[in-house]
């Protein structure tokens, strides 16, 4: 982080001093830490651009926030009426979708520039009709478009309300024309793995600089060990499992016997 | 304060769990229930994935069951004979219910059928101890006094394999207890539950044991069958949630002493056509979940996460 601010005004001084665009950003946290006590947290990016620097505030760039989460394989499952009850009829198998997504703009960013640098959910073109071959799908018994299109939006709705998919606009900060801060909440929910964040300065609707980092999402402590444990060692977990059952259910019949008998 | 479930892979506040486990103990103490047909329902209506839910509970029952088989073993309660045939059949069962539970999960289906099965159980279970319980209640008003029988002499008695078992004074085939004991562990398996309010009538009215022992060989029976469908389930579906199960078997334990306590102290038929009345909203709201059309017809489900 120190070596990230000092990088910042090294490259903010040649910005000004060679009187081009520049774009620097920085993060208070490099991994996201689970531990038992977990329930989210807020993950700041700030940092500063310049997009005219003859000019002391800048009108001219956008600036464009991403957060792309480890990738993971869902299944999405759409209910229909049998016998008046609602069951899971239809499901379609979406591979290597973005398990959090989160993307926020100074300004409306539209649909064309983002299909054309291939941002945005899923990075499916929205312009007019959805692109498909940009993901890996298995429809099952779904075959007409309109289905297809009406999973796909059921997809980004559910992982919205879920609050692992978000586009927002102004909610980046601005301070002075020229640097910018911005909170993005990571909920509980998220899954372990690798985040990508990608800011964009936009300059006359094209990229004009880019600048990519990550952070991690981990469990650690007595959450690591357990997961792990799980998975990795099925049988013994259980065993432990049974132990924990075994002398809690015996030491507490046994407290409460002798706090009867007094 | 909220407390992360790594396998559930959420959080949940700490408060609402304790209340959970020690509300769902006080009342099996009280009636000396299991009490995993309750504390099921209740974990998935928190938002606990169902197959974490069902699971986790089979751990937690191990410990209740301990802690309820040490009382009645202590009174020479437990027909441990009878307890190891039942456990033949229920062993069978479960490793058909865990195959049954798998083939629910990948084909989407077993949150419906958990719902549906549990709306069956709730419904019948709150009708006929609210009908047993109002029907004491009117029997106390009036001053009458119920007789009932020891003993029944029923087909059970004419198959073969017929076993001496000393303690319950019964000579039976072992063939009905481990027909028995094959559904309850299909149901556990299933359900997370220790069966026992299936159990307990089936003793005594297919089996003939005298009711004096059947609460106590039946959670003893329990301990063995949900101990193995939690390691079935540690091992194939992975879906035991130790933190969980911690927190619950520790307020369940406190909440079952409790509700001991309190069974002694309160007059038990007014508070179980309570519990009857509970059981039933419970069962009316999972059959609403059902019936009502839901306002997301999607949902969604995370197969694996690629790293």
């Amino acid at each position: 982080m120190i070596l990230r601010t000092y990088l910042l005004s090294i490259t903010l001084f040649l910005a000004i001093s060679l009187n081009a665009s520049a774009l620097v950003i920085g993060s208070d946290e490099e991994e996201i830490l689970i531990d038992a006590n977990f329930s989210g947290q807020d993950l700041m990016v700030f940092g500063a651009f310049y997009a005219d620097p003859s000019q002391p505030r800048d009108e001219k760039g956008d600036l464009l926030i991403e957060v792309v989460g480890p990738s993971e394989d869902i299944i999405l499952r759409k209910k229909k009426p049998f016998l008046g009850f609602w069951l899971n009829a239809y499901q379609v198998e979406f591979r290597d979708v973005p398990g959090f997504y989160y993307l926020s703009s100074t300004s409306k960013i539209d649909n064309k520039f983002l299909d054309k640098n291939s941002i945005g959910i899923l990075k499916a073109k929205r312009s007019s009709e959805i692109d498909w071959s940009s993901l890996t799908i298995n429809w099952g018994e779904i075959n007409s478009e309109s289905d297809k299109s009406e999973f796909y939006e059921a997809l980004i709705r559910t992982k919205t309300s879920e609050n692992l998919y978000k586009e927002t606009q102004n909610e980046i900060e601005l301070i002075d024309g020229n640097l910018f801060k911005t909170r993005i909440h990571i909920p509980n929910t998220v899954p372990v793995g690798k985040y990508d964040v990608n800011v964009y300065l936009i300059i006359d609707e094209k990229i004009n600089k880019e600048y990519s980092y990550n952070f991690t999402v981990t469990r650690i402590g007595i959450e690591e060990a357990i997961y792990n444990l799980a998975f990795d060692f099925p049988l013994i977990y259980g065993l432990i499992s049974l132990t924990i059952a075994v002398i809690t259910g015996w030491s507490g019949a046994e407290l409460f016997r002798r706090f009867r008998k007094k | 304060m909220s407390i992360y479930l790594p396998i559930a892979e959420l959080s949940v506040n700490l408060f609402v769990l304790l209340s959970l486990g020690g509300a769902v103990g006080f009342l099996s103490g009280m009636f000396g229930l299991g009490g995993g047909f309750l504390m099921t329902p209740l974990l998935i209506f928190m938002g606990i994935p169902t197959n974490v839910a069902v699971a986790t509970s089979a751990n937690q029952i191990v410990a209740s069951s301990i802690s309820g088989t040490i009382g009645h073993w202590r009174q020479g309660l437990v027909d441990f004979k009878m307890g190891g045939v039942l456990l033949i059949g229920s062993v069978l069962g479960s490793i058909l219910g865990i195959w049954i539970f798998q083939t629910l999960v990948s084909t989407g289906q077993i949150e419906t059928v958990i719902s549906i099965l549990y709306f069956v159980l709730l419904f019948s279970i709150g009708t006929l101890m609210l009908i047993e319980s109002s029907q004491v209640i009117r029997d106390r008003i009036r001053k009458k006094t119920v007789k009932k029988k020891i003993h029944y002499h029923n087909w059970a008695h004419k198959l073969p394999f017929k076993v001496r078992f000393y303690k319950s004074k019964l000579y039976i085939s072992i063939i009905p207890p481990i027909i028995i004991g094959f559904f309850i562990g299909i149901l556990s398996a299933v359900m997370g539950i220790g069966g026992s309010f299936i159990l307990i009538p089936a003793m005594i009215y297919f089996l003939g044991m005298p009711t004096s022992k059947v609460i106590g060989t039946s959670l003893f029976q329990i301990i063995f069958i949900t101990a193995i469908i939690t390691l079935l389930h540690t091992t194939t579906t992975f879906a035991v949630d130790a933190i969980l199960a911690f927190f619950l078997i520790i307020s369940s334990v406190i909440g079952a002493q409790v509700g001991v306590l309190a069974a002694n102290k309160l007059r038990g038929e007014e508070i179980r056509a309570l519990l009857a009345v509970i059981v039933l909203v419970v069962a009316v709201k999972i059959a609403l979940d059902l019936l009502v059309p839901p306002e997301e017809l999607f949902n969604l489900s995370v197969l694996r996460v690629i790293f």
